[in-house]
């Protein structure tokens, strides 16, 4: 490829990747754990991207490709680094367990909004929640909670059928649930009975 | 009113994933929405669902963009444009 073809190669390609940087920086920051790696995982896969350009197809969702491009990158080189979170209990939690542990802690009253809850919730402890997943599951819920990706955009990226990110996203945000009341009784932001689960 | 038979609370629930996920079909959010117009309790389960969902999201997603971001990432792109589309 000559210079001056390469040059306009990368301009091409930056016109479609800083427009994204933004919100990949919010997802590798979730999945890295710091802003040194995150940053460092965001220019390694615009890199690695602009090496693979001739491989994307113009016109398809380029978000999607630059992301599967950040993902695989994490897999490979960031994940093993990452901090460990709280342990989470596998075993599957029913739908709605946020709410029957508030109200049995007698937080919310049966016609409460979700208000009493939500502002029990800060971004540290959203967060560490998040952490606690299992890869496979945090995986699939950094992308549904930091971009607006649908179950088939998410499918995309992780190189998975559409069925499975449904089925991880559903148990995730149950697990989510589960870890999330966890965390807080364990940092005293909640306390009440245990219930049935 | 849809023309088809209304859900029941059991089977507006096995939605709420998918309802809050906004991947429900135009078909399946009208009968969604057309059972929890008319059931109290339901209501209140999708929009405790809903709202917790919203907060998360709001909480995970409040990141510092570090200012210089692009400037790093551009200026390594061009550093090394003679990698382009290899």
């Amino acid at each position: 490829m000559a210079a001056d073809e390469r040059s306009s190669v990368t301009e091409e390609f930056e016109a479609l990747v800083v427009p994204v940087l933004d919100s990949a920086y919010r997802t590798a920051l979730r999945l890295a754990g710091n802003q040194a790696a995150a940053e460092d995982l965001v220019q390694d896969a615009a890199l690695l991207a602009l090496r693979g350009f001739g491989s994307f197809r113009k016109g398809t969702n380029f978000k999607a490709w630059f992301f599967r491009i950040l993902m695989n990158r994490f897999y490979s080189d960031y994940r093993r680094a990452r901090r460990a979170g709280t342990p989470v209990d596998l075993e599957d939690t029913p739908e709605l367990y946020l709410r029957s542990r508030a109200e049995a802690a007698g937080i919310i009253g049966p016609d409460d909004p979700a208000d009493a809850v939500i502002d029990r919730i800060d971004t540290e402890l959203a967060v560490a929640a998040l952490d606690a997943l299992p890869d496979e599951f945090r995986t699939a819920a950094t992308l549904y909670f930091t971009q607006d990706f649908s179950y088939q955009e998410i499918a995309d990226v992780l190189g998975v059928p559409i069925g499975t990110v449904r089925s991880r996203l559903h148990r995730a945000r149950r697990l989510l649930q589960r870890t999330l009341w966890q965390v807080a009784e364990e940092r005293g932001v909640v306390t009440g009975p245990e219930v049935g689960s | 009113m849809s023309h088809l038979t209304p859900l029941n609370c059991k089977e507006a629930f096995a939605r709420l994933a998918d309802y809050v996920d906004r991947e429900l079909t135009e078909q399946e959010l009208t009968e969604v929405r057309e059972h929890v117009a008319v059931c109290a309790v339901c209501a209140r389960e999708f929009k405790f669902e809903e709202h917790v969902l919203e907060a998360l999201r709001e909480r995970i997603c409040r990141i510092q963009v570090p200012s210089d971001l692009v400037a790093r990432v551009t200026a390594a792109l061009r550093a090394r444009k003679g990698d382009a589309g290899r």
